[in-house]
């Protein structure tokens, strides 16, 4: 199961073995060679981590590695389950360094700022390609540490003109713990910071595919330490929103939230408010910040396929005509998929356009945690003389 | 917009209740609503503010934040073309620095032939109309020499190849040299040089400090029209104190810093005297900050000029002491020229070798050095040179250190002569100022002149080479 497309700097390697020592090894023998500089991956929540940790970096012997564990991964066949796909990085291709944050709490600007600088300097002397307008940043983190919004906004503010994105880290739906992996280790509560500094040209996206409608909920009381909404429009929130979508309080479930989701209206944009879980208080649990206050719009799903395929075509005539792409899709977007039995043929689009990549419990963009959406990068071919 | 799903749609049957309960929602949404506006307009770093900024960060925010790049990177292209523009500037300058050093250095090597002819030309018996005119072609070739001399030394400063070659010594080693020299040109000015020796070891690069010194004393001579000159040391906490002093018309307070700078020379009318191009004490800044021997001025309108070079006493090394081999001997304290010296003249029908590759220079030195009585035995080659030498063994040699491009150097040929000849004493000459070939010539136990070279000087060195190896 592999893809090695000539001189594109970038190789694909999956494996579904259970055994941690297995799936590391077949990685290894897939993207083993001179010049691999780096390698991230994406592995199911229900590996033995410790194992697949030292299974990892036996395997791949002194190569940087990073990655994090997925609500499903996006391997090159399209969407699986208790897999690991990874990527590797061409050193001669990409200068890639990271960081790991492992005090979220206190990560501000005067730990963010030297952060960034420290890794654009140690990508600049491997004179790979120019920093500027040839880097962006990839963040990794834990899904449920709830410190998304100020960690990206601050990191964001560091990194100025330099493009970034990422996922929050999943557990197949268990929503218990959340791992991301630097330094040889599996880490909760933390984030990795991945700067990419590439010879290739790339660009960074985000899509969804929902539409408003004309229902407006206002959040009346909410507890913005465990991003629960307690009420909307003054009466408790699960009933409000079951109402909304026309089910019983009991009938709510992820599927559901995938259809129905809420979102937030700022700068003429609609950015999607997922829900996470509908606690015994009848209160609402999200994946993202919310505040008293706030409003939401009822959405409804448009055709998710069609706005894949247009989304993909235009970041193919944009790049040429077989970019590279690593994806972070909501794990709601899979459940929607999954529901209406349409996840075969979202995999074969994304299985033509070569995306890899994992299900998130969130993604992020340009310094915003977002809902709902397919955010990544696609990279070109080198220009010219690649042959 | 349907803020209620569940707003009652039949009025007839609205009760009380309904209505209570609908107004208390009402009430809990305005006052959510405006807690939230007024907590949007203060600084908050709530999760959910964090969002929010970075939303509108990236709808305005990155808009200014690119037009700020676009500006610096404007500014950086700017910068990159007057860095390059600099670099042409410097690099030209480099090439003018580098075609000065080597004009300079290619009129040396006739002016130093014509030299060596002149002063042979003076031992010859010659009508005293013509023994005149040689005298002004001496000096005058001497006049260009020096002019020649000072243009290399600027040059070789400003590019930097000049470099301090300092050791410790006596400096009545120098002084004593200079007093001598000056005292006799004070002397055909109508002045006096006041000389007071000091014993005091130093630590410098002698021939740089001469420079220095020899500088201040030629201004003083140059422009004092009366009275007398000075020359003396004072102990300071931090080095001796070179000092030249003068009783001539002095130098106006505004004029002091000017006259370090080039072709700057204090009261013009003094025409007469000046040969110069103004350009000593321009030198002597660039030596003084070179060797950090800091140089200063005090001076009296009509009363006098005393300048002076401040420099720092030697460290006594434990078991060091210059060694007489290792210092040039013209300058060691048991090698002064004594008076009593030259009633013996060693020179007399002594055997030395000159090595050079020029003709002119070949033919110069058999004039000079057979006019002081020498026995002289020249040639380009060490085998031609003991083909003409009739298995003699000669008392110095004379060696030109560059013989050409694919030969050997002159120290190296000298030191293969040495095993056949040991302890030939020998003197390097060479037209290359680097310290780093003086040390060479010193390490080698060889002795090094520069061209152009000063018949004086080779005769003075020549007499003390001659008495040590007698």
């Amino acid at each position: 199961m592999t893809i090695a497309p000539k001189n594109s700097g970038i190789q694909i390697a999956a494996s579904n073995q259970l055994n941690p020592f297995q799936a590391a090894g077949e990685l290894a023998q897939q993207l083993g060679h001179e010049h691999l500089g780096f390698v991230l991956f994406f592995c199911s929540a229900e590996y033995p981590l410790e194992e697949l940790a030292t299974a990892l970096g036996g395997a791949f012997d002194k190569v940087p590695m990073s990655g994090c564990t997925t609500a499903g991964e996006i391997t090159p066949l399209g969407y699986d389950r208790g897999s690991v796909v990874a990527i590797g990085f061409d050193s001669r291709v990409f200068a890639i360094e990271t960081a790991l944050v492992d005090d979220l709490e206190h990560f501000d600007l005067s730990r963010a700022q030297p952060l960034v600088d420290t890794l654009l300097e140690r990508c600049r002397q491997q004179a790979v390609a120019p920093v500027n307008e040839h880097s962006f940043a990839l963040t990794l983190l834990d899904g449920l540490s709830s410190r998304e919004e100020q960690v990206l906004a601050t990191l964001d503010a560091a990194l100025g003109r330099i493009p970034s994105f990422g996922g929050s880290a999943g557990d197949d739906n268990h929503l218990t713990h959340t791992h991301v992996y630097a330094n040889g280790h599996f880490h909760t509560r933390a984030a990795v910071v991945v700067m990419l500094n590439t010879r290739l040209p790339f660009e960074v996206f985000s899509t969804h595919h929902l539409e408003p409608l004309a229902h407006k909920l206002v959040v009346t009381e909410a507890d913005r330490e465990q991003r629960r909404v307690l009420e909307l429009n003054g009466l408790p929130a699960a009933d409000v929103y079951a109402a909304l979508v026309g089910c019983s309080v009991d009938a709510l479930s992820p599927s559901i939230f995938a259809q129905h989701p809420l979102a937030v209206y700022i700068g003429g944009q609609h950015y999607i408010r997922s829900i996470q879980r509908v606690n015994e208080d009848a209160s609402l649990t999200f994946y993202c910040a919310v505040e008293t206050g706030i409003v939401l719009t009822a959405m409804r799903p448009a055709p998710l396929l069609l706005d894949l395929e247009v989304m993909l075509q235009r970041v193919q005539q944009r790049l040429g005509a077989t970019p590279s792409i690593i994806g972070c899709d909501c794990f709601l977007r899979r459940m929607a998929l999954e529901s209406l039995q349409q996840l075969d043929q979202a995999s074969a689009l994304l299985r033509q356009a070569r995306v890899v990549g994992f299900n998130t419990y969130g993604e992020h963009h340009h310094g915003m945690h977002v809902n709902q959406t397919f955010t990544g990068v696609a990279f070109g071919a080198l220009p010219t003389s690649g042959g | 917009m349907a803020l209620f799903q569940l707003a009652a749609d039949s009025d007839t049957a609205a009760d009380n209740a309904t209505l209570r309960e609908e107004n208390r929602r009402l009430r809990k949404v305005c006052q959510a609503l405006m807690e939230r506006v007024e907590s949007g307009a203060s600084p908050n770093s709530a999760p959910y503010a964090a969002f929010e900024r970075s939303v509108l960060l990236a709808e305005q925010v990155r808009e200014r934040t690119d037009a700020l790049h676009r500006t610096l990177d404007e500014l950086s292209q700017v910068n990159a073309r007057l860095l390059a523009a600099n670099a042409e500037a410097e690099a030209a300058n480099l090439s003018k620095t580098k075609f000065l050093a080597a004009v300079s250095h290619d009129l040396l090597q006739p002016l130093n032939a014509a030299r060596l002819f002149a002063s042979a030309l003076e031992t010859h018996a010659l009508p005293e109309a013509s023994q005149a005119l040689v005298g002004h072609i001496g000096r005058s070739l001497k006049d260009v020499e020096g002019l020649l001399g000072t243009l290399v030394d600027i040059s070789r400063l400003d590019a930097g190849v000049l470099h301090a070659d300092k050791a410790p010594f006596a400096v009545s080693t120098l002084l004593d040299a200079l007093a001598e020299e000056y005292r006799q040109v004070a002397a055909v000015r109508g002045l006096t040089l006041n000389y007071v020796p000091s014993s005091v070891v130093v630590e410098s690069d002698l021939a740089l400090l001469a420079r220095v010194v020899r500088n201040f004393l030629s201004n003083a001579a140059r422009y004092t029209e009366h009275g007398h000159l000075l020359l003396g040391c004072r102990r300071r906490a931090n080095g001796l104190e070179i000092m030249v002093g003068d009783t001539g018309p002095g130098i106006p307070e505004p004029q002091r810093k000017a006259i370090f700078l080039e072709f700057r020379r204090a009261n013009q009318s003094q025409s007469g005297h000046s040969r110069g191009l103004g350009l000593g004490l321009a030198i002597v800044d660039r030596i003084s900050t070179m060797l950090e021997h800091p140089v200063s001025l005090t001076s009296q309108l009509g009363r006098g000029s005393l300048f002076s070079v401040l420099v720092p006493f030697s460290v006594p090394a434990p078991n060091a002491a210059p060694s007489a081999g290792a210092s040039p001997v013209a300058y060691a304290p048991k090698a002064l020229p004594g008076s009593d010296r030259w009633q013996h003249d060693p020179l007399q029908g002594c055997v030395i070798w000159v090595i050079d590759d020029d003709p002119a220079i070949i033919e110069g030195m058999q004039a000079l050095l057979g006019s002081w009585g020498c026995r002289v035995r020249a040639a380009a080659t060490v085998s031609a040179l003991e083909a003409a030498s009739d298995g003699e063994r000669p008392a110095v040699l004379l060696v030109d250190y560059h013989l050409g491009d694919h030969r050997e150097n002159g120290i190296d040929l000298a030191a293969r002569l040495r095993r056949r000849y040991p302890g030939l004493a020998t003197v390097v000459i060479t037209a290359n100022h680097e310290a780093a070939l003086k040390r060479a010539t010193r390490e080698a136990g060889m002795h090094c002149l520069l061209k152009p070279l000063k018949p004086l000087r080779l005769k003075m060195l020549l007499g003390t080479l001659l008495e040590n190896s007698a």
